[in-house]
């Protein structure tokens, strides 16, 4: 099928082409987190810069972490590339 | 595996060896939010902390001198830029 097809996109490729720009990552629950993507493993645990954190419940609150986080990937849903929650509408 | 050989990537493993020592901030699954000095950390995100507090919808619940943290709880572990405490 697509076995002998070299140009198809891996999603760990996808991830790694982040690397160094905005990423949005929503979580499980009702939770987002914005940041610069630092690194990532095979977990996809994942270290962001710069992070902010959005609760989309209600009114929609707003924590901003300063430096460096290491999340865990086990709850991670899906990854927007260079998408921010407010920059986009 | 992980990143480019770009050397600005940090993955996880160098995050790790990076923090101890440093003031944290972790946050578990339930929201519950625990600031203090890492003392020391594995790779199953289980971690012990000192000096902790703990904060429960941004209100101080309790303090505690030695912390620790089952892994399988953690939802993030921040590092804090500048002085924790209340200092001058």
């Amino acid at each position: 099928m697509a076995s002998n097809n070299p140009s198809q996109l891996l999603p760990s490729e996808l991830i790694d082409r982040c690397i160094g720009s905005k990423i949005r990552v929503i979580m499980k629950g009702d939770k987002e987190l914005v940041g610069v993507l630092k690194g990532f493993d095979v977990y996809v645990n994942m270290v962001l810069e710069d992070v902010t954190e959005y609760e989309i419940t209600a009114e929609g609150s707003r924590v901003t972490k300063l430096d460096q986080i290491l999340l865990n990937g086990n709850n991670i849903a899906i990854l927007v590339p260079g998408g921010a929650p407010e920059d986009a509408e | 595996m992980s990143g480019s050989g770009d050397k600005t990537t940090k993955t996880p493993a160098d995050f790790l060896k990076s923090i101890r020592g440093r003031p944290v901030v972790v946050k578990l699954n339930s929201g519950v939010d625990y600031r203090g000095i890492l003392a020391c950390l594995d790779g199953y995100m289980n971690i012990a902390m000192e000096q902790t507090e703990e904060y429960v919808n941004g209100q101080l619940k309790n303090k505690y001198g030695d912390a620790f943290i089952r892994g399988n709880n953690v939802l993030y572990i921040s590092t804090v830029k500048g002085p924790l405490a209340d200092g001058a």
